[in-house]
């Protein structure tokens, strides 16, 4: 669709930048403030999305709210962006701007739902075995979900790497209903 | 009752599980952002092809039919009620298939391949993609072996070769399906020794059910075993019940099927019954997809949706085995409107359409053909040399009588040319009348159609035509079998079978009794 065209248009400008300014790391933090912020409270999220409120008026509220925690450059970005009025896509522009930055780096955002609190050395294992299978930089996020009963699910992207106590009951029972079948 | 005991179900648990291995599996997910009326549009599935198999929650299947740029819209197989907003979508990075092989024969499937007649699983040797491509030029050869319906009339005047795509047509209540069935029924013979002697070689029969009453599919498939005709033939069901993305699929199936019978050198017969449904149901569910609708409403590929499944049919070329697929679509009109839009496009695309009308049905005339505007376009290099002989005047001979069909309430007004020649189409029409289910084998429709032709009828009561042809076939059955066994072997109609059925005739003539 025409939005993920745009923002992808206005995230791939700021990853140049950023690699002209050699400060890739910087303005992914302060994109990051910036995602959060803005996840965090909604009346931001309403200011941004308003068509009401004048272009002035939300660069200055955005300014007040992100001055002195953010780099000149990202603030100019996004000023730029509401300029543009861009500024109900900034979220958007701001996921897709860090995904290709991981791209980039060649790193990778791994999700993972264990049963129970991963111990450190369990949680550093499987670091290493995921980069090995991917051949890339992870970044593990831990969640605990006891309804997978054991085991874990890491998920890469669109993929799902299932060692889940309960994806194996799952397949155990389709098994079963194939094997019924064949008994008739 | 039979009693289970535990110790054999713990004993067949275990040996279940002894092949079932605990490892890490990985598979591809998205997310169902928004479902309803069959169609769920998902999130992520990043990697998934085009018209791939996607599992659902709740083991509904669905099929990938539109790859948009941040979404992919999908068609359900089963219940959108089991599937919520938010549940994950796995691939089964498998494109839609059909388990075909000669495990499938004498199974009633539904169009993925599930058996839905409570005989058990299917091992399946293969598994064909349901969509696959036509052949092309190169790898096909003229029609040229017949595929004999049984129906005197059609195998007379509108023959069908083995991979031809002929149309049948007609108003609801006229006997589309009727020669349908015939035709399968009649497929028996094939599969006799007897064939294998003479050179003919079997024919697989898949019957496609799209869009009918369940009940009328279990009638189809009891009429089939009655005549044992389900040893050879798959039925796949989509019933009206079903939803519509498995009706717009089912014939892409049963041409799958049919394509593994021609590509291993055999023959195959697949019908079609009804492409109007599916037309109907790929309209649903366009509409659905929001694809733009155009005339009648229906999606701008409409045409491209028959051209491509009937394109399949194909008579392969020796190089490759020689096998054929022979299609029978079948089309409803409504009100005998040839004109609507998916009509004639299936008439454009096949090579030729059996036309079925209500008021000859209703006249008594059945099979219901309207032998004038019923055309076969190749099927006549196919017929056998002893029907092409006899059938050429037969054609000619209704043509007239048509002609002059409105006469015929002048009756004794007219003069004696034009008596003869109403006296003779009369009689011509009586002969081609044909009971369901009651096939009759080449030989036989040769010598009656050469009785008919060359005035052997014409002292005959017109009442009286069916029960005399009836009694000549037997008598000729018991007395002059070698007639029947010349045309079978030679495949035409030399002259002395010619002076032998004039013989025979004669012979019978003097002895049959006309009814009062």
């Amino acid at each position: 669709m025409a939005e993920t065209k745009v923002s992808a248009r206005y995230a791939a400008s700021l990853i140049d930048l950023a690699l002209e300014k050699n400060a890739l790391d910087a303005l992914s933090k302060d994109m990051e403030l910036v995602h959060s912020a803005i996840l965090s409270s909604n009346d931001l999220n309403n200011v941004l999305q308003s068509p009401v409120i004048k272009t002035e008026k939300k660069k200055i509220i955005l300014s007040e709210i992100f001055k002195n925690k953010i780099s000149e450059d990202s603030l100019n970005f996004i000023r730029f962006v509401v300029d543009k009025n861009r500024e109900n896509l900034l979220t958007s522009i701001i996921k897709k701007f860090l995904q290709m930055r991981d791209e980039k780096l060649g790193m990778v955002r791994v999700e993972v739902k264990t049963s129970f609190d991963f111990t450190d050395e369990q949680k550093e294992k499987l670091q290493q075995r995921l980069e090995k299978i991917l051949n890339k930089k992870a970044q593990l996020k831990f969640i605990a979900d006891s309804t997978i009963v054991g085991g874990f699910v890491a998920k890469v992207g669109d993929t799902v790497y299932d060692a889940s106590v309960k994806h194996q009951l799952e397949l155990l029972r389709k098994e079963f209903l194939h094997g019924s079948v064949q008994l008739n | 009752m039979a009693e289970v005991r535990p110790d054999e179900i713990s004993a067949i648990l275990r040996k279940q599980l002894s092949g079932f291995e605990s490892e890490v599996d990985i598979y591809d997910v998205g997310t169902v952002l928004q479902v309803g009326d069959g169609i769920a549009r998902v999130y992520g599935l990043s990697k998934v092809m085009a018209s791939e198999l996607v599992e659902f929650p709740n083991d509904v299947f669905g099929m990938v039919l539109n790859l948009e740029e941040d979404s992919v819209g999908c068609v359900l197989f089963g219940e959108s009620k089991l599937v919520k907003e938010g549940d994950t979508v796995k691939r089964t990075k498998r494109v839609a298939s059909i388990p075909v092989g000669k495990n499938m024969l004498g199974r009633v499937v539904n169009p993925l391949g599930i058996p839905v007649d409570g005989k058990g699983s299917i091992t399946a040797e293969k598994y064909y993609p349901i969509e696959r491509k036509a052949l092309g030029v190169i790898q096909r050869q003229p029609v040229k072996e017949p595929l004999q319906t049984g129906i005197t009339a059609i195998d007379g005047m509108i023959p069908i070769g083995r991979g031809q795509r002929e149309l049948i047509i007609g108003d609801r209540q006229t006997g589309k399906t009727a020669v349908a069935i015939d035709t399968i029924i009649n497929q028996k013979i094939t599969h006799t020794e007897e064939a294998a002697k003479l050179g003919i070689k079997p024919v697989y029969c898949i019957y496609v059910a799209i869009g009918q009453k369940s009940s009328t599919i279990a009638q189809v498939v009891a009429k089939l075993h009655e005549h044992d005709a389900m040893s050879y033939t798959t039925v796949i069901s989509a019933s009206a019940s079903e939803s519509s993305p498995l009706q717009f699929v089912a014939p892409y199936a049963g041409a799958s099927l049919g394509e593994f019978f021609r590509d291993n050198g055999k023959h195959a017969l697949v019908i079609y019954d009804d492409l109007s449904k599916q037309a109907a149901a790929y309209r649903e569910l366009s509409l659905l997809l929001r694809r733009p609708p155009g005339r009648e409403a229906y999606p701008g590929d409409v045409f491209y949706l028959h051209s491509r499944l009937l394109e399949r049919a194909s008579k392969l070329s020796d190089d490759l085995g020689g096998g054929s697929l022979t299609a029978l679509p079948i089309i409803e009109t409504q009100q005998g409107d040839v004109s609507a839009y998916i009509p004639t496009n299936v008439i454009s695309i096949t090579d030729g359409q059996i036309y079925l009308e209500s008021n000859l049905f209703n006249a008594g005339v059945r099979p219901a053909i309207n032998v004038g505007i019923s055309v076969s376009r190749v099927g006549g290099n196919a017929q056998i040399k002893a029907m092409k002989k006899v059938a050429g005047s037969l054609k000619l001979d209704l043509a007239q009588y048509r002609e002059l069909e409105a006469f015929a309430k002048f009756g004794s007004d007219l003069d004696k040319s034009t008596q003869r020649t109403l006296s003779k189409g009369a009689r011509l029409v009586e002969l081609l009348k044909q009971g369901q289910f009651s096939p009759v084998p080449v030989e036989r429709q040769v010598v009656s159609i050469y009785l008919g032709t060359n005035n052997y009828l014409d002292s005959i009561p017109v009442a009286d035509v069916k029960r005399f042809e009836r009694e000549i076939q037997e008598f000729i059955g018991v007395k002059y079998n070698q007639i029947y066994e010349n045309i079978k072997k030679e495949k035409a109609l030399s002259d002395e079978t010619i002076s032998e059925i004039k013989k025979a005739s004669e012979e019978f003539l003097t002895v049959f009794k006309k009814s009062a």
